[in-house]
């Protein structure tokens, strides 16, 4: 048994580089991808890629995602010297599976039409044993209706139930599904009408349910029991529920979401159940925490009045950050920030807010932030999706008069 | 409306000692609304966790002393179904939406309900009686502080949500006056065909033979699986996009500000303000 030999003299000469004074050799090439076999990052090009264009500053992105497809379009515009699929090398452009070996379901809520951060989270845990050891599952959302965006957020499959009066209809048209298609796994959120539905469904399947999963990796899905004194760990079961913010959502290559035909699942109505209504929250009287919309002042606003009008017209629940409260003009229960409440709503509306980070900490979770201020250089106007630099005293009124012309 | 209330053997977080679940004082709350004479139920070791709910407002309280670690689920089928076919039968049936202190998996109120063949509503955070006799109103919570408004047809099995209203303060004098009544598993049990025929329910009917049995119910673990808790961080909520750039305005007219702010919300489905003027 011999090795190779080695050719020092040859392996200097591939790395040597051509220059005009003396010969240069560039010592951090390799000739073959590194031992582990993961590919090697380049951050200097993560670096580029994420620089935001258009302002006289530097300002970098640095939120740290993988590249959805829009984002990747809108770096690839900004930044022509970069291939959109080089920002996470070795992934393609689009995850496609063909011939599924196995499927996992996830229910999602998505309320009113748009995905949450939980359901996201949902397409993260089902991605993660969809794409486990061998992988080549496919994950099939199950949803109640038309839904943008659930390819980026994991699904390959997208199978539309009938919308069902009930419970118990729901739990049946999904029992239907799950024994048609045989799923790997059943993937559930703790929360509201999908912990409502996993449990159903496991009784309606007489099989076990792993609820509230805190910790899970392909080989085992842990939770907490008896008043969280103790824990039990075990292989992923059947049936899950996984509680909110344990698992990451999926952030890789965007997958295709197929529509699976569901002509066959047909939904029933429940006999006990004799009607059912909604009752959209009042935003003005909802706890901040609840709400989906917050209005909040700031230092900015000197004319309370108006802005509690402004807030009522927006349909949006009234909050203040600190100084506002410590002033009294806005009761406590109003504050937002890391002393106060931390929100959980999708948009968030800062009237003369510059962003202290105890702020900030507080609109965290905040999906889509509007600022109106009057310093450029604000954290909250870097924070913003859209961000006006103007007071906020001259835009209030503009608001309401505007408000008024399109409710006419 | 005769109102039972099922209680847990939850543990106090911190000391471990026996308590009340935090969730079914509330219930026992939405009960005693209803019913000034409502009664709680527990299967357990003793009544230590769940005596308290007498000082909440029930009038008083059933335990059926099964072993430590008995699966509680055929003692309490075997006694609800008795009392459902018996003279002072329950209308409802409330629960927390998850029972604390044994494997919590919320399942005992979906599987009470699946045996005795009775509709289930979950989340609830008020009740109360339907215009026709014999319905109840639950309001179920929720995302985003929505209410979903529904009527049942009694009896019914309905599991509360922790955003129900705050129970009874709790009083020494009601829960020492309180009358407990204790019952042995067995002789429950041993009712049960007869009563499911009598109630002519099919689920009930053709599971009774498997509620007798020994593994039935919320059961996912053997005791070796167990081990001490251990507290894992949940994900940071990190911020989202940051935009910047391209969605930055500098000094615009008001209202041309105001403009761009409602088409903002607008296009991301935040809001809805009538009709843009063309």
């Amino acid at each position: 048994m011999s090795r190779q030999r080695r050719d020092p003299r040859a392996e200097r000469g591939i790395r040597t580089v051509e220059s005009r004074a003396r010969p240069r050799l560039d010592v951090a090439r390799r000739e073959s991808p590194a031992a582990s076999g993961r590919l090697r990052r380049d951050p200097w090009r993560e670096w580029a890629a994420s620089l935001v264009d258009e302002t006289y500053r530097k300002r970098y992105d640095r939120s740290q995602r993988q590249m959805s497809r829009e984002d990747a379009a809108r770096f690839l515009a900004a930044r022509s010297d970069i291939e959109a699929t080089a920002i996470s090398p070795g992934q393609p452009a689009l995850h496609v599976v063909e011939e599924p070996a196995f499927l996992i379901f996830a229910v999602i809520e998505a309320t009113g039409g748009r995905l949450s951060r939980f359901d996201r989270q949902v397409f993260g845990a089902a991605r993660l044993l969809a794409d486990a050891d061998a992988g080549g599952g496919a994950v099939v959302a199950i949803t109640t209706g038309e839904i943008d965006g659930l390819g980026e957020a994991g699904a390959d499959r997208m199978l539309a139930l009938p919308s069902a009066n009930g419970g118990q209809a729901r739990a049946a048209a999904l029992r239907h599904a799950v024994e048609t298609l045989l799923p790997r796994h059943v993937i559930f959120a703790e929360d509201g009408d999908s912990a409502d539905l996993a449990r159903r469904l496991s009784v309606a399947l007489g099989d076990d349910l792993m609820s509230g999963v805190e910790h899970l990796t392909a080989r085992q899905a842990v939770r907490p029991i008896r008043n969280g004194a103790r824990e039990i760990g075990l292989a992923p079961p059947r049936l899950m529920t996984i509680g909110e913010d344990r698992v990451k959502p999926y952030a890789a290559a965007p997958c295709e979401a197929r529509p699976i035909d569901a002509s066959d699942f047909e939904a029933g109505a429940d006999p006990a159940i004799l009607s059912s209504e909604i009752i959209p929250g009042d935003p003005a009287s909802l706890a901040l925490s609840e709400t989906d919309f917050v209005v909040s002042a700031g230092n900015g606003v000197s004319d309370i009045a108006a802005f509690r009008e402004l807030a009522a017209a927006m349909k949006g629940t009234p909050g203040a950050s600190r100084v506002v409260c410590d002033a009294g003009l806005m009761p406590r229960s109003a504050q937002v920030g890391a002393s106060g409440t931390v929100l959980a709503a999708d948009c968030y509306f800062a009237l003369g807010i510059s962003g202290a980070p105890q702020h900030l900490q507080g609109i965290a979770g905040c999906e889509h932030v509007i600022a109106v201020n009057t310093d450029l250089h604000a954290a909250m106007i870097e924070r913003a999706g859209l961000a006006i630099v103007q007071d906020a005293q001259l835009v209030m009124p503009a608001l309401l008069a505007l408000l008024r012309e399109r409710g006419a | 409306m005769r109102t039972l209330v099922l209680l847990s053997d939850a543990r106090h977080p911190v000391s471990g000692r026996p308590h009340l679940s935090r969730l079914e004082t509330q219930a026992i709350g939405l009960a005693a609304s209803l019913d000034p004479a409502a009664r709680g139920l527990h299967a357990g070791s003793g009544e230590d966790a769940v005596r308290a709910g007498l000082g909440h407002g029930l009038a008083g309280l059933d335990v059926i002393e099964t072993t430590g670690e008995a699966d509680p689920l055929p003692a309490l089928v075997g006694f609800l179904a008795d009392a459902l076919g018996g003279a002072d039968a329950p209308e409802l049936i409330l629960a927390g939406r998850r029972g604390e202190g044994g494997f919590e998996t919320g399942l005992v109120p979906y599987l009470v309900a699946e045996r005795l063949g009775l509709p289930i509503v979950a989340d609830a955070v008020a009740i109360r009686a339907g215009e026709m006799p014999g319905t109840l109103v639950v309001d179920q919570a929720m995302a985003k502080g929505a209410r979903r408004r529904v009527t049942v047809r009694l009896p019914a099995v309905v599991t509360v949500h922790p955003l129900s209203p705050l129970p009874r303060p709790f009083a020494y004098g009601p829960m020492r006056r309180g009358r407990i009544r204790r019952h042995s598993p067995a002789a429950e049990q041993a009712d049960l065909p007869a009563v499911a025929k009598m109630a002519g329910h099919g689920t009930v009917a053709g599971r009774a033979e498997d509620t007798g049995g020994t593994t039935v119910g919320p059961v996912d673990v053997v005791p070796a699986d167990e081990r001490p808790h251990r507290a894992r961080p949940k994900l940071m909520r990190t911020s989202g996009t940051a935009a910047g750039g391209a969605n930055l305005h500098v000094g615009p007219d008001p209202t041309e500000a105001a403009r761009l702010i409602l088409d903002y919300l607008e296009a991301n489905g935040i809001r809805r303000y009538g009709k843009a003027p063309e």
